[in-house]
This record gives C-alpha cells, sequence and structure tokens, in this order.
C-alpha cells in the first residue's frame, strides 16, 4: 500500500506500508525500513530498528500536524497529504508571521501604502513586528482590531493595487 | 532580624529558584501570578500565591502597589525581585523599603547609580576602573557626537544611555554613515526609554563578554564567585553561557576578578550582583555594565563553587555576615548553562507559542533544568520566550559539552518549536569546542549552524514514530506488557 505523509510541509511518498499492532514496515527510496514499537509512556515512544531510540509525537495541531522527534532530529509532520493552505491566499493579504497580538496600526482602511511600508505591527513575547505590505496600493481591509490575538499564518490586512 | 516569610515579585523559573532556597531555609514563601499564569507552577507550589488580576505587565508583575500590599498583607517580612520585571528598579526598592518591609537587592542608591551607563561610568572612571574610549558627556548635539566619534577612531558604537537589550544600538564603520546612526539610535533611545542620550565608544572586533558574580554583606566583605563567559548571543541575548571562561590565563581571570571588586567595595555595593566587562584579543578589558540583580545565569557560578547565591542573598538582606572568605571560594570543574527558547532559530529566531505535551526529565548526574512550565501548560504571547535553563556541570569542558548535548535531547518541550536543536549545533562547533567563544560567534558561523537536512533514515524514522502516535491502535499482546515501563515506576521517582 502507497502512503504519503508530509513532513515539514514536504509530501513523503512510501511504498508497501504495513502497520500490524507494534511493528510497521515500508519502503522509501527504494529502502526497507522496520520499526517495531518496544515501549511507550504517553506520547514518548521506544523505537527498534535494528537499534534502539527515543522518539515522541506530540498532540496534533488544530490543522492536523504534530511535532515529531525521533532519535534525536525533529520535525512538524502529518499521516496525510499536504493540505492547501487557506489563510493567506488572499491576492495582496499580509499574514501574520507569528501568534501575537494587534499592537498598532499604523494605516487605516482606505490609506495609501507603499511597497515596504509597515501596516500593522504586530506584538509578541514583548518584540514588536512590523507587518509590511507587498506592493505599492491602498489598504483596502483591516481584518483585527487594536488589541486582538491573532494565530500565526492568518491574513491580518488586504492591499490592492 | 532573621526573614521568615519572602514574597517573590517575579513568575517562572525564577520565582521557583527563590522558593527552592526559601524551603531549605525553613522560610515562607508568596508568589503572585498573572491570571494567564494561573496554571504555572510558580502559582502553584508556594505556600501562599495570590493573582495580579489580568491586563499589561504595568498591572500585573510591574505593579509596585499592588505587589507591596499583597506582601503587607500576607506579613511578608522581604520582597525578592528576581531578575527582569522590578529588580532593578530603584522606586520600588525604595518603597518596599518605606513601607517597612526588606528588599532583597542593593539598596536604592546603588540601582539608580548602575542604571545610568553614563553616570556609572564617570563614578567607576574615578576609582580607575578600565573604561573603554568614548564619549559619555552631556552635550548630546549630532554634530558634536559625530566629531567625538571621529577622535575616537571607527568603528564606533552609538547606544542608549539608558538602554539595554540592543536597542537604540549602532554600529558605524565608516564617517558616511555617522549621521544616519546617531539620529537613528536617538529616535530608537527615546521611544525605548523616553530618553534619546546616547553614548558614543569605540567598538571592540571580536570581543568576549565576561562577568564576574559578586557578592557583598553589609559588614564590608565584598567577594567574588568568579567569571562567566557569555559570549554566546543571538540579538544581543545570551544563550549559552559557561564557567570558567575558556582560554583565559589564571593571571587575567584574576585581574577581572579583583577589578570587579574593586567596584563593589568603591560603591559600598550590598548583595547580590555582577559586573560585565569585554574583553579585547589582545587581553585588555573594559567595564561595560554592572547588573544590580541576580543573573539568569547564576546557576553556573553555583554549580562549580557549590555556593547557593540566593542563599547569600537572603542572608545578606537579613544583616548576617556572609558565611566565606574569598579564599574559600573556589572553581571545581565546567559548568555550561543553555537557556531553552520557544522559538525558531532557522527562521530569524521567531518567537512561537503552544501548549507543551510533555518537557521531560534529564537523567545524567549534575544535571538542573530551572524550568517554570509543566506538562500540559501554555506558551503564550505576552511573556519573554524563555522557557527553561539547562545547566550541566562535568569535571571538565569536554565531558560538560557532552552531557549538555546529551541532555538537550532529554528534555523534549514536545508540542512548542524550540531551540534545542540549535543549542545542539552550537555545542558540537569546533570553534565553540575549543573554547574559541566571541560575541559574533552566532552571525559569523552562521552557514555552519544551518540545520543538518533530513536525510532519508531521519525521514523512515519520523514516519516510524508517527505511525505509533494513534493511540486507539490496538497492540498485540507482548508489547502491551512492556507498554508502559515508567508509570510502574512512579513509586520509585516520586
Amino acid at each position: 500500500m502507497e502512503k504519503i505523509f508530509t513532513i515539514n510541509g514536504q509530501e513523503v511518498k512510501v511504498q508497501d506500508y504495513k502497520h500490524t499492532g507494534d511493528s510497521v514496515s515500508f519502503t522509501l527510496n527504494g529502502k526497507a525500513h522496520y520499526y517495531m514499537l518496544i515501549a511507550r509512556d504517553g506520547q514518548e515512544l521506544i523505537l527498534d530498528n535494528g537499534g534502539r531510540f527515543k522518539a515522541a509525537v506530540g498532540t496534533p495541531s488544530r490543522d492536523g500536524e504534530s511535532m515529531i522527534m525521533a532519535n534525536g532530529r525533529e520535525a512538524i509532520g502529518a499521516m496525510a497529504p499536504k493540505k492547501m493552505k487557506k489563510a493567506g491566499a488572499h491576492a495582496g493579504g499580509l499574514t501574520s508571521p507569528m501568534p501575537g497580538k494587534i499592537f498598532k496600526i499604523l494605516k487605516e482602511v482606505g490609506s495609501e501604502v507603499k511597497k515596504g511600508e509597515a501596516v500593522l505591527i504586530l506584538e509578541a513575547m514583548k518584540m514588536e513586528h512590523s507587518i509590511r505590505s507587498d506592493k505599492d496600493g491602498v489598504v483596502t481591509k483591516i481584518h483585527y482590531k487594536l488589541g486582538e490575538l491573532v494565530q500565526g499564518g492568518v491574513t491580518l490586512a488586504e492591499v490592492s493595487s | 532580624m532573621k526573614i521568615k516569610k519572602i514574597l517573590v515579585a517575579n513568575r517562572g523559573e525564577i520565582a521557583l529558584r527563590v522558593l527552592k532556597t526559601a524551603k531549605e531555609m525553613g522560610i515562607k514563601i508568596v508568589t503572585v501570578f498573572a491570571e494567564d499564569d494561573r496554571n504555572l507552577p510558580h502559582a502553584l507550589y508556594a505556600d501562599e500565591s495570590y493573582s495580579l488580576g489580568t491586563g499589561t505587565l504595568a498591572d500585573t508583575y510591574l505593579n509596585k502597589n499592588k505587589l507591596i500590599d499583597i506582601a503587607k498583607k500576607t506579613g511578608a517580612d522581604a520582597i525578592h525581585p528576581g531578575y527582569g520585571f522590578l529588580s532593578e528598579n530603584a522606586e520600588f526598592s525604595a518603597m518596599v523599603e518605606k513601607a517597612g518591609i526588606i528588599f532583597i537587592g542593593p539598596t536604592a542608591e546603588s540601582i539608580t547609580l548602575m542604571g545610568d551607563k553614563i553616570g556609572s561610568k564617570n563614578a567607576l572612571q574615578k576609582i580607575n576602573v578600565p573604561m573603554i574610549p568614548g564619549y559619555h558627556g552631556n552635550d548630546q548635539e549630532v554634530a558634536t557626537l559625530a566629531q567625538k566619534a571621529k577622535e575616537i577612531g571607527f568603528p564606533v558604537l552609538i547606544k542608549a544611555s539608558a538602554g539595554g537589550g540592543g536597542k537604540g544600538m549602532r554600529i558605524v564603520y565608516q564617517e558616511s554613515e555617522l549621521i544616519e546612526a546617531i539620529s537613528g539610535a536617538k529616535s530608537e533611545a527615546l521611544k525605548a526609554f523616553s530618553n534619546d542620550k546616547v553614548l558614543v565608544e569605540k567598538y571592540v572586533v571580536n570581543p568576549r563578554h565576561i562577568e564576574v558574580q559578586l557578592m557583598s554583606d553589609t559588614h564590608d566583605n565584598h567577594l567574588h564567585f568568579f567569571e562567566r563567559e557569555c559570549s554566546i548571543q543571538r540579538r544581543y541575548q545570551k544563550i549559552v553561557e559557561e564557567t570558567p571562561a575558556p582560554n583565559l590565563s589564571q593571571e587575567l581571570r584574576l585581574k577581572i576578578c579583583e577589578t570587579a571588586v574593586q567596584i563593589s567595595s568603591g560603591i559600598n555595593y550590598r548583595g547580590a550582583g555582577t559586573v560585565e566587562f569585554i574583553l579585547a584579543p589582545d587581553g585588555h578589558f573594559y567595564f561595560l555594565e554592572m547588573n544590580t540583580r541576580l543573573q539568569v545565569e547564576h546557576p553556573v557560578t553555583e554549580m562549580v563553587t557549590g555556593h547557593d547565591l540566593v542563599k547569600y542573598q537572603i542572608m545578606v538582606a537579613q544583616g548576617d555576615k556572609l558565611p566565606v572568605k574569598q579564599a574559600d571560594i573556589k572553581q571545581t570543574g565546567q559548568a555550561i548553562e543553555c537557556r531553552i527558547y520557544a522559538e525558531d532559530p532557522d527562521n530569524d529566531f521567531m518567537p512561537s507559542i503552544g501548549k507543551i505535551d510533555r518537557i521531560g526529565t534529564p537523567t545524567l548526574r549534575d544535571v538542573r533544568l530551572d524550568c517554570g512550565f509543566l506538562d500540559g501548560t501554555e506558551v503564550g504571547v505576552n511573556y519573554d520566550p524563555m522557557l527553561a535553563k539547562l545547566v550541566v556541570w562535568g569535571e571538565n569542558r569536554s565531558i560538560a559539552i557532552s552531557k549538555t548535548i546529551h541532555s538537550l535531547d532529554e528534555v523534549l518541550f514536545l508540542g512548542v518549536k524550540t531551540n534545542r536543536d540549535y543549542l545542539k549545533r552550537i555545542l558540537s562547533h569546533k570553534e565553540f569546542v575549543a573554547g574559541h567563544t566571541h560575541t559574533h560567534f552566532i552571525p559569523d558561523y552562521k552557514a555552519d549552524l544551518l540545520p543538518r537536512e533530513l536525510d532519508s533514515q531521519d525521514l523512515a524514522d519520523l514516519i516510524g514514530a508517527l505511525s505509533f502516535s494513534d493511540k486507539k491502535r490496538k497492540t498485540s499482546g507482548t508489547a502491551a506488557a512492556l507498554r508502559n515501563p515508567w508509570t510502574e515506576l512512579t513509586g520509585f521517582r516520586n
């Protein structure tokens, strides 16, 4: 059975995926892999693939992706094909690079902005991050109010040229 | 007078740090918490804990009147300010003492003196503390500042007098950039500190940041607990600290430490303090600033000297004599601290948030995790992104490095993006291993510190792990028996 995973935003296809009880086997890039679950403590795992190592999988976020740790490496991933991002899809949308609070709105709807000019300021962890327009144009929408908390990756404002 | 109850005017790991020593001394602890910190351990583990309500920092952890009120109501005879927040606020120190409560820290005069970068330099110049060549004058005309910069010689550093954390700071390499840099630094300083006063200094290329831990009592004993090397910094914030400083001759080490004591005795300091120096590659060192509080990185000093600095702070505050002499204080082995931040080092150190599924516990000998979170608690947007400090002691530097790298894998902070892997890359870097640290380490070795791409084997391991994340999946009989060895051992761990 072919199965598609998403690791760090990239789709990874494996073949001959078989998961029975405490073992899983698959072929990745032509190489066969076999892992056995030796022990589990909540989200922490001990796996064996000829040598034992620690692993852990976090609680999935709203978009279904979890933090995964295995053998000292770390990634974000899901046991599913890549999802198309909804947020930020608007043309001219300015997205939040991280979660934070709307600290300042520098340009109101209808204001002209130049490329690179800050439209609003997001505050996170006591640091201020300017959200800049990616083109010359007019601010057509501001989706949040002053002081509102916003998630990372959402559209904060829109600019049309 | 013996202190019987301390209010800790802080949050997170430092509140817990004070709590630990207080428990050893049989002192009761009162903690405070902003509503969004209600579930964090500092709000749970104290003898008493009180809400500071909601709102901005000014309404909660920086609310001087509210804190003093709680101290009075609970009968606390002392307030420990921790670091950050009100720890270097002279007005608060004075208000606390005026309310008849002991402030565990220096006098308001010392805080005021050292908080003013220009004032402190002028005072210390009089007692022959080496200063970096510079202009600290009151004539703040752009033309004057530019003229002074030219006299000092490029490169020069322009920075806010009242500043810190890199705000209002500019490095200027040539005359053509000068005017713009002065104006930029001034307006940034005005915005950040409501004061546009700047100073101009010689800029040392490849400097090291060496600081000295000081402790003074009120009986004229001014001791040092040796130095810390804090050169590994990102965005002017330390992320790896260690002691003893590598590649530092014993002669220079003592000279630096003795100069620091010259300062604490010269200003008749009280309590814990740290003098920061810039050490140039040629062995010249210059006074940078004095922090009039306990430092974030104080545990490395505790690990190599075996002395509890919080205990001494409390003793000094209640008027005791320090129980040690300078000759009794020795450095043994090597200690390294890594600051674990909720941030993405591979995306310009952007802060991250989330729920911590699992923190994890270091298992090696002489490893300490000072952490202000619990499994299941949330990292929000309102506070500093530091999650914990991993502090490791080893018989020598190479053992300490190995132990730190191993321990970084044990403290997962599953659920939140952290800088753990980045810290491992720093500690494995050949220049760090060789002890060639300087404050431009991170920008200079940026390319070496990039994450290693996931190879096919890494991907397979991650997919293997992900396959077992489904908790609803039935496990076979044999593995079920092995399923949860840790839970069965709970009795032993507690």
